[in-house]
């Protein structure tokens, strides 16, 4: 067995990378075990918002939640910086949501009206927008948007680099990274866990799973039972072109180095991760409806990735009852929750217990008996 | 097995064939002989590939220069061109399903073949050659000088033509046949060369008439007077805006030749961008130094349906590209035939098929006696002209992503971080995120994972390719059909 560690992450994508950076902050010796060069690994294919105004609608907690990530972001982005000289290309200009149908745009309307009370008018500080002022934050609107909705507290940042900051972060913190480390066993002791890989073992006092779908298969080995599914995303980037659009929008955005990213789809596709050129055809006409002038514009690569999904579209965060010190955190939203993951919720692993009001990420929401 | 779990339901033809150079050419030929109704797609304007490139416009005094292995390409693109298949020329393919659907970008917009067998025939692309300055203006590849020469005619002036590999001289040959030899020619190849060599002579010499090919090149260059430096190494091109000078070593001297027009060349292999879009298995060839893809006896991939003929299914040359055409072919017509007697094809009688006129005994033995026999050059070639160490290792202020501007020390700092492979290291640096899709520094940034990681290349693997294959202008794809991408509107 090779030196035990405080705590053992398994997973190598953002979120078990965040959580990891965040507990060598903490002061906790990490070990990070990841699996190989090709894993399904949604870090890869995400869209890279940092996005508050539609998250929590059915869970105030969660609005709560994403939005101190949110605000926790500027912080976490620069300590990373300062830390690993990777930049994060976090831009926290305000986001936008635009509608292309007045089908959607009363959607939208009633889900900006909810989260108002679910935030407070004052803090939430989301609006909608119409078209004139639309065209006034991102010029060269197609004739078919005609609204849409603005926050102040969402924002862009590459999920790349953050993957790459995260890992340098580790690193520089003395953290321990071992790519093609396929765990086969969790094997809890009398005290801690010890973890069996392709490549040896390792032994945590701790253990957090969080390593997105593959969770699934590690959670009985702690008795968590953790039902999270694959919802594809597909996405398309565009060659560099000079700025032109400086907010981020749900499905369009600039990136610093020029591109454009064109999002998104939600397929039920089980673990096929190919391109579809079908898909890929219907973000092309999405995006020139959009932004008209992106027609011209040369699609250089596509993305497909699966989102760690749950029921009910909320995280899971949850500690085993049988075997404590066996932790789970699963999220589709793993740039923009990096910074609580990092910040707020790595010190609670590292004190033992998730604070009380994670309960409501609790994966026993989803084992109440239906009758 | 069913017949074809992997196709659409209502193809469009039964073999698709993406490429018509030689093996594409012959492929077709052969699936049109057996009664196969047959599409095939390429991106030029008219069949011959690279190596027959503009062969029905190149005439005369041209094609005389080329020389007669050129002109062997004539009779092979009349006969495609009477076979009856479907060819749609400048037509560049961009996605590839796992159910065999292409689609494909011509003159600005996007359609869609289907085929129940697929044969990739898109050939070899020239190694891409990372060395100090490859990026600079006015250096260039000995391939795309090959180009300008069969298609336009064209020969530069005074260039430095710098590497290694049969193609090198050839170019050189040619250009001075067109009265413009090269100023001289670097052979990068190293000093040990020789002894690789010698055991693999006596195989080279059952395909005689390459070697004597070979001499005959090496002899007439020394004749012209043009400067050959075998040996060299550290090469390097020099300029601040665009190449001034080549500069390498050789016995221990520095030697500078100013120019500002470098071609450079350490060989060709195949083009796997295909292949690794479907996912095909590939294995490292470690005597050509670059993926293959994993192929049985009868040319087919791991993926059911799916073919490798010509230089895609490792480097072999002209002739072999085309005997690998047909074997390919054969195997489809055969395998069709097959799933036929179950269910019956409009196109395919299994009378045709049964009769033996497509899968004698004879057929297959003779095809795969004349394949052996033209192979026979290339474990000599292969020692002889390995790509140089400089460029399967290059230094680490090198560039080797030309898009991203990625080094390969950076790549080499990506690995020290822990990132286990290609994938990763693009997530890292964006390195293979350009337009020209990895194809610039696939191979060089698994060689340097698998260097620094100590594994061998297959271990390291290569890139993911997604489509589009191509860049695609974003009105172009939205032509296709679309498959809605959510539930709820927008």
């Amino acid at each position: 067995m090779s030196g035990g560690s405080d705590v053992v992450v398994i997973g190598g994508g953002l979120v078990a990378s965040a959580l990891a950076y965040g507990l060598t902050r903490d002061g906790c010796s990490v070990t990070v075990l990841d699996e190989g060069d090709v894993a399904y690994r949604a870090s890869r294919g995400n869209f890279g918002l940092v996005w508050v105004q539609s998250k929590g609608d059915g869970l105030p907690g969660y609005a709560r939640w994403t939005r101190l990530s949110a605000d926790l972001w500027p912080d976490f982005s620069a300590d990373l910086l300062s830390e690993t000289g990777v930049e994060t290309n976090y831009h926290k200009a305000g986001g936008l949501h635009l509608c292309l149908s007045e089908e959607a745009m009363e959607s939208h309307a009633a889900l900006i009206h909810r989260m108002h009370n679910v935030h407070g008018a004052a803090d939430y500080g989301a609006k909608l927008l119409d078209r004139a002022d639309l065209e006034a934050l991102a010029p060269g609107l197609g004739p078919d948007v005609i609204g849409g909705s603005w926050s102040p507290h969402d924002g862009h940042a590459s999920p790349l680099y953050l993957l790459r900051a995260l890992h340098a972060g580790l690193e520089a913190r003395g953290g321990v990274y071992r790519p093609k480390s396929r765990v086969k066993a969790i094997v809890p002791l009398a005290s801690g866990f010890r973890v069996e890989t392709d490549r040896g073992e390792v032994h945590g006092d701790k253990v957090v799973l969080a390593a997105g779908l593959g969770n699934r298969v590690l959670g009985p080995m702690v008795g968590l039972d953790i039902p999270v599914w694959p919802l594809k995303g597909q996405i398309l980037v565009t060659e560099r072109t000079g700025p032109r659009l400086s907010l981020p929008t749900t499905f369009v955005r600039q990136t610093e180095e020029g591109s454009f990213l064109l999002g998104d789809s939600h397929e039920h596709a089980g673990f096929d991760t190919t391109s579809r050129a079908g898909i890929m055809a219907d973000i092309a006409a999405r995006a020139i409806r959009t932004f008209p002038y992106l027609k011209d514009l040369r699609v250089v690569r596509s993305w497909a990735a699966l989102r760690v999904m749950t029921d009910d579209g909320f995280p899971i965060y949850d500690q085993s009852e049988t075997y404590p010190g066996a932790f789970t955190v699963n999220c589709h939203s793993g740039v923009t929750l990096a910074g609580a993951h990092a910040m707020a919720l790595a010190p609670m692993i590292a004190r033992g217990r998730f604070d009380e009001e994670m309960s409501m990420f609790s994966v026993r929401r989803f084992h109440v008996q239906a009758h | 097995m069913s017949g074809f779990p992997n196709t659409s339901p209502n193809p469009t033809h039964d073999l698709a064939i993406i490429g018509a150079g030689p093996a594409g050419m012959a492929a077709a030929i052969e699936a049109r002989k057996a009664g196969l109704s047959v599409v095939v797609l390429d991106e030029q304007d008219a069949p011959g590939g690279q190596i027959y490139r503009a062969i029905e416009a190149t005439g005369g005094k041209r094609r005389v220069l080329l020389g007669p292995e050129y002109a062997a390409g004539a009779p092979l693109a009349e006969a495609f061109r009477g076979c009856g298949a479907t060819y749609l020329p400048k037509a560049t393919v961009w996605n590839v399903d796992r159910d065999l659907g292409l689609d494909y970008s011509r003159e600005g917009a996007s359609f869609r073949v289907s085929g129940r067998a697929l044969i990739i025939a898109s050939g070899a692309i020239e190694r891409p050659t990372p060395l100090p300055g490859w990026t600079l203006p006015g250096v260039t590849t000995a391939g795309a000088l090959q180009i300008l020469l069969k298609a336009h005619g064209i020969v530069p002036e005074g260039a430095v033509l710098v590497g290694c590999g049969p193609l090198l001289y050839l170019i050189a040959v040619q250009m001075l046949d067109a009265g413009f030899p090269p100023k001289a020619l670097v052979e990068t190849s190293d000093p040990g060369a020789l002894k690789r060599v010698l055991p693999h002579l006596p195989g080279a010499l059952r395909a005689w008439p390459y070697l004597a090919k070979g001499l005959k090149m090496i002899r007439r260059l020394k004749a012209a007077g043009v400067p050959l430096y075998k040996g060299a190494s550290d090469a390097r091109i020099e300029g601040t805006t665009a190449a001034e000078a080549v500069v390498f070593s050789k016995n221990g001297v520095t030697h500078r030749l100013p120019t500002d027009v470098v071609a450079l060349h350490q060989g060709v292999v195949p083009n796997q961008q295909v292949t690794r879009l479907l996912r095909c298995d590939h294995v490292w060839n470690a005597s050509q130094h670059c993926f293959t893809p994993v192929l049985d006896a009868h040319l087919e991939t791991s993926v059911d349906n799916v073919f490798v003929a010509g230089d895609g299914a490792g480097i072999g040359g002209a002739v072999t590209a085309a005997l690998r055409g047909r074997v390919a072919a054969l195997r489809v017509a055969e395998k069709l035939g097959t799933a036929s007697a179950e269910a019956p094809s409009a196109q395919v009688s299994s009378a045709q098929v049964s009769s033996g006129q497509v899968s004698s005994g004879q057929v297959w033995a003779s095809l795969l006696a004349d394949l052996a026999k033209d192979a026979a050059i290339r474990p000599f070639l292969e020692a002889l002209y390995a790509p140089s160490a400089q460029v399967r290792s290059p230094a680490d202020e090198t560039l080797v992503c030309r898009c991203e501007e990625i080094t390969a020390g950076q790549v080499r700092a990506a690995v020290a971080l822990g990132a286990p492979g290609p994938n990763q290291v693009k997530s890292f640096l964006r390195a293979g995120m350009g337009p020209c899709q990895g194809r610039m520094c696939g191979l060089a940034v698994s060689g340097i994972i698998a260097e620094a990681r100590g594994e061998a290349p297959d271990v390291v693997d290569y890139y993911r390719i997604r489509p589009p294959l191509k860049p695609l202008a974003l009105a172009e794809l939205a032509t296709l059909d679309p498959e809605p991408s959510r539930e709820a509107p927008l």
